[in-house]
Parts: structure tokens; sequence; C-alpha cells
């Protein structure tokens, strides 16, 4: 039988008190209420939760006899904790101006938080590493957590939105994060799975602030851009380029039928060389609200929102799961590459510059085989993936600028002379 | 923000086609760059474009007629239209709706911006002459 409560503390938060020179101080209990789930704390948490109770911190052992009535205990106390040693505590519960002792449960320090990835990762390599995530809707959140869950170090955040009700069927944030910025409420959910890790968090619209843009590139290894619209995608594709960084831009098409994944590496194709081939329709993106849509301009702003409503069609969480499960490994591979770890065989196998994924047989997938006997030809719930060649002339990553002149256009204008009499 | 490089070859391109033109580069050095095109039709009025260059190539550029064009009933063409191919005016100028999101690319120069402007005031004209909506000439951007 499981003793309750269940009470925790954090190894790190020893070793505090233990490398200041106090005898005592004071720390905060939060009790999930009804669950008999204690967190002990010396510093008070940044989002609190459930009941808050009054902590003594003492240095030493516990000097009095087991049960024994201690008078100066005072009643505001819900427990005493006794620091024996940095790795080492007793906590007490008072009850009735009485000790009893209960069972402590450690929060691992920094050093052991991840050993249980080591030999899948190199968790001490990824620790030192750096990845900035820009857009935090539902690609974004999952690949943050997945990737402090992973044990990155170091994140720099950026998004300009909260949360709001049409996020949540696909967002990691719940109900109680609504009107949030996405960077705050990410960053807890980053430190709620890495407590150590260095969060930077920038509630700014990146296309407005390049010169801060351009700044945090140069920290990151690698910038994931899950954002939906093609301007904040240029302005990081062009950064990418000068500063010949690594770059992962993912995203869904309509109603997450499918979705697709674009990597960038330095010297290679960039995300301007992607558009106009034949792999990617910029038509396709998914609109997954009517206020992205009118900012990002694929909705036009002569369209009523009656009519806009009926263009914003998002798909399921499962849907972009798989998009933000290839984005995730793909991150991992690169900020592990050369390194002996047990994801260095994906070197191999993940080699192409775009990746493709369909959830359903819709729209653009139509024609695809169906899953059973599809064999060679294209079917639903498989990854493809395409190298894609290198623009010559492309504007955002050559050296030769050759711009599109609009031959096109320049032609029908030299036609309009014969139309001057058009009745 | 264009790069040297970029404004290099917007202007390699105006030289070359619009060689006899006087266009300008306006507040190149500040946060709200623009450059100005005179415009003369087949019918040979003359207007001037102007293309604003703060987030160019990246984003889609707004492009204005600088003055307050008027539809052949007299409305003042100075709100989003569909039909008349117009977005929400500023600086009291009309604003040409010339490019759709998803044809948007970074490869496009201003020369091509400037000849879409240019068919979209012949077609003005034809409205003028003949009562139909643009969109009656006009096919839309995606």
């Amino acid at each position: 039988m499981e003793e309750l409560p269940i009470i925790y503390i954090d190894k790190e938060e020893l070793k505090e008190f233990c490398s200041q020179d106090l005898s005592e101080k004071e720390g905060i209990s939060y009790e999930w209420e009804k669950e008999q789930v204690v967190h002990i704390k010396l510093n008070p948490s940044l989002h609190s939760f459930g009941r808050i109770g009054k902590v003594a911190f003492q240095r030493g052992d516990f000097p009095f006899p087991y049960g024994q009535s201690v008078p100066w205990i005072k009643d505001e106390f819900s427990y005493i904790v006794y620091v024996l040693d940095e790795n080492t505590a007793r906590v007490f519960e008072v009850v009735e101006g009485r000790l009893i002792e209960k069972k402590l449960y450690y929060i691992p320090s920094k050093d052991d938080l991840y050993s249980r990835s080591k030999g899948i990762l190199e968790v001490n390599i990824l620790e030192s590493k750096r990845v900035m995530i820009v857009g935090l809707g539902s690609f974004g959140s999952q690949i943050a957590i997945e990737l402090a869950k992973a044990g990155v170090g170091s994140f720099s955040l950026f998004d300009f939105d909260r949360i709001e009700l049409h996020n949540l069927a696909r967002h990691t944030c719940t109900i109680k994060d609504l009107g949030r910025l996405k960077t705050d409420a990410i960053y807890d959910a980053i430190v709620g799975k890495n407590p150590y890790a260095h969060v930077d968090k920038f509630p700014i619209d990146i296309n407005k602030n390049i010169p801060l843009l351009n700044e945090e590139i140069s920290k990151a290894d690698i910038v994931i851009c899950a954002t939906d619209n093609n301007k904040s995608r240029f302005n990081i594709s062009e950064e990418l380029v000068k500063q010949q960084k690594l770059g992962i831009f993912g995203r869904a098409v309509t109603r997450a039928e499918g979705g697709d994944i674009f990597r960038y590496v330095p010297g290679g194709p960039c995300y301007c060389c992607l558009i106009g081939t034949e792999w990617y329709d910029t038509s396709a993106e998914e609109i997954t609200n009517i206020g992205s849509g009118r900012r990002n301009g694929q909705i036009p702003a002569y369209v009523s929102d009656e009519d806009a409503d009926a263009v914003v069609q998002v798909g399921l969480s499962s849907d972009i799961e798989p998009i933000c499960n290839l984005m995730v490994k793909l991150t991992l591979m690169e900020l592990s590459r050369g390194e002996d770890s047990g994801i260095s065989c994906l070197e191999d196998e993940l080699v192409y510059d775009y990746y493709m994924w369909a959830n359903r047989r819709e729209r653009r997938h139509v024609n695809w085989a169906p899953l059973p006997n599809a064999g060679n030809r294209p079917t639903i719930l498989r990854w493809y993936g395409a190298y894609i060649k290198k623009v010559e002339d492309c504007p955002l990553c050559s050296h030769h600028i050759v711009l599109d002149e609009g031959e096109e256009y320049e032609a029908k204008l030299g036609e309009m002379t014969d139309m001057k009499d058009v009745d | 923000m264009m790069t040297p490089e970029r404004l290099q070859a917007e202007k390699d391109v105006l030289k070359r086609k619009l060689p006899c033109y006087d266009y300008r580069f306006l507040d190149m050095e500040t946060s709200k760059p623009y450059i100005v095109l005179p415009a003369k039709t087949n019918r040979g009025n003359i207007y001037t474009i102007r293309i604003e260059l703060d987030e160019f190539p990246n984003e889609i550029p707004k492009a204005f007629v600088t003055k307050m064009l008027k539809t052949k009933l007299g409305k003042e063409m100075n709100d989003c239209s569909a039909s008349m191919h117009t977005l929400t005016s500023e600086h009291g100028y009309t604003r040409i709706c010339h490019y759709g999101y998803s044809s948007w690319t970074p490869m496009v120069s201003l020369y091509k911006i400037y000849v879409k402007c240019r068919l979209w005031l012949e077609m003005y004209e034809l409205h003028l002459q003949t009562g139909h909506n643009m969109d009656y000439y006009l096919n839309h951007q995606e």
C-alpha cells in the first residue's frame, strides 16, 4: 500500500539551501487537494497550484525523539524539512503540534534528470544546444515540449498570440491557459518537463522585428519555423541562408489532410527554391482561423466573414502529430549529427530536403492509391522524401539574382492597344 | 527590407525596361521606403504608381495610384472590392489589389508589379468607358 501523502522535494533546492549559510528558511508546500500529493519548495513556484502551506527548512537532523510534541512548532507550518546534506532530507508533517515523519521522494538534480535517455540520445550534447521555435501553435507547442523531453537545454520562443478557444482542440495548452501568451504557456510546459532548461520568450511578431529575429537566429543551433504564413518563412529562410544555419519548416495542408516538411541545410536549396516546384502547393495552406487568414492575406480583405468561415477548415490533432513527430526527429538528428548516439543511423535515412505526408485520400491526394495493396504507388500514412533542386538564380540563396519580370503581363499590356474601342 | 544586392537588381531591371521613365526610390534610409513610377495609359492619361517597400520582397508590397480614383458612377475607390480589384485605401490613395497570397514569391520584381498596375489602369479606363466592373476583364489572383 502506497504511503500517503506522497511528498516530493527538489534536490536542486536542497543543494541551494546547503550552499547558503543558513540554519533555517521558510518554504512553501503545494498540495493537490483531495489527492494527497504535496510538492515542497524552497522558492515559490512561478505559477502555483493547489492548496498552499508553510514549510520550515532546518539545517541538520531531527533533534527530538519520534512522535514527541515539539512546543516551538507553530501551527502555521504544515511541514518541517530537516536537511541533512544536499542529497538527503527528512520531512515531517505537523499534526496538532506533533511531528509525524513521512516518506520523501526526490525530484532528481540536473545531472540525473535525463539519465534514462542516455544511450538513445546524447543528452549532454542536447543540453548545450539552443533551438529557436517561431510559432507556438499546434505544431510549435508540441515540438517544443518534445524537444524539452529529449533534453534540449536552451530555447528561444517566438509567438505574439494568446491562447484562444479555437486553439484548444489541437494545442498542448489547456483551458486553464486561455488568454495567456503562448510564449508564457509553453515556457511553463518546457520547464515542467525540464526545470533546468533555459528559455527566452519573445511575444512579438518576427516580421516586425527583423534585427531581433536575426540576432536570435545567430544564437541558435537550429531554427524551427512553425508559422502559418509565407512572409515569416521567407524572412527566416533569408536569414538562415545568410547565417548558414539549419532550419526545419513544417505545415499542414487544408484540413490537415496531409502536410509537409522542408529542411534547410546550409549550402542546399532554400525555402524559396521549394516554392514553384511540383511538390509544393502554396495555395493548399491550412487556414486555422479567420483572424490569422486575414492577417496573412490568405483570406482577401473583400471576402466577408461568412464566406471566410467556409475556408477555415482545421484538421485533427492526430493528423498533425506525425508531421510534428518527424520535425522533432529531424531536429534531434541534426543536433546530434556526428555524435555516436542511438539515432545516428537516421543520418543515412533522413537525407531528403522535403518530406510529404498524407492522412486521407482527399483533394490533392484523391488520386493516391488506397493503403491496401498500394505497392509502389503513393498512398496515405507514409512518408515520402524528395531532393529539391537548388535554383541557380534564386533571389534568396544565390549570388546571381534573376527576377521575375512578368513577361506574360507585358504581353497582355501590349495587346491592350487593340482594346481601345472595346464597348 | 531589400538587401543592397536586391535593390541593385531591381534598378537594373527598371533601367533596362523603362529607360526613359523618371521613377524614384524615396525614403530609402527610413523604415518606410517606397518607389514612385509614372504610368501613361494607352488613352494617354498619366498616373503615378506608388509601391511601398518596407516588407518587400518577402511580403506582397502595397501598391497605390497616388490619388483617389472614382468609379464611372462617381463613387470613390477607397475600400475593398472584389469586383474592382481594390483594397482599403491609405494616404488618400486608391490601393490596387495586384497579387494574391499564394502567388507571391520573393522572385517577383518591382517591374512586374508595375506592369500589373499598368494593366489595372487600362482596365480601370475600360470600366470608365463601358461601365463593366473590372472583374469583367481581370482574373482574380490566388
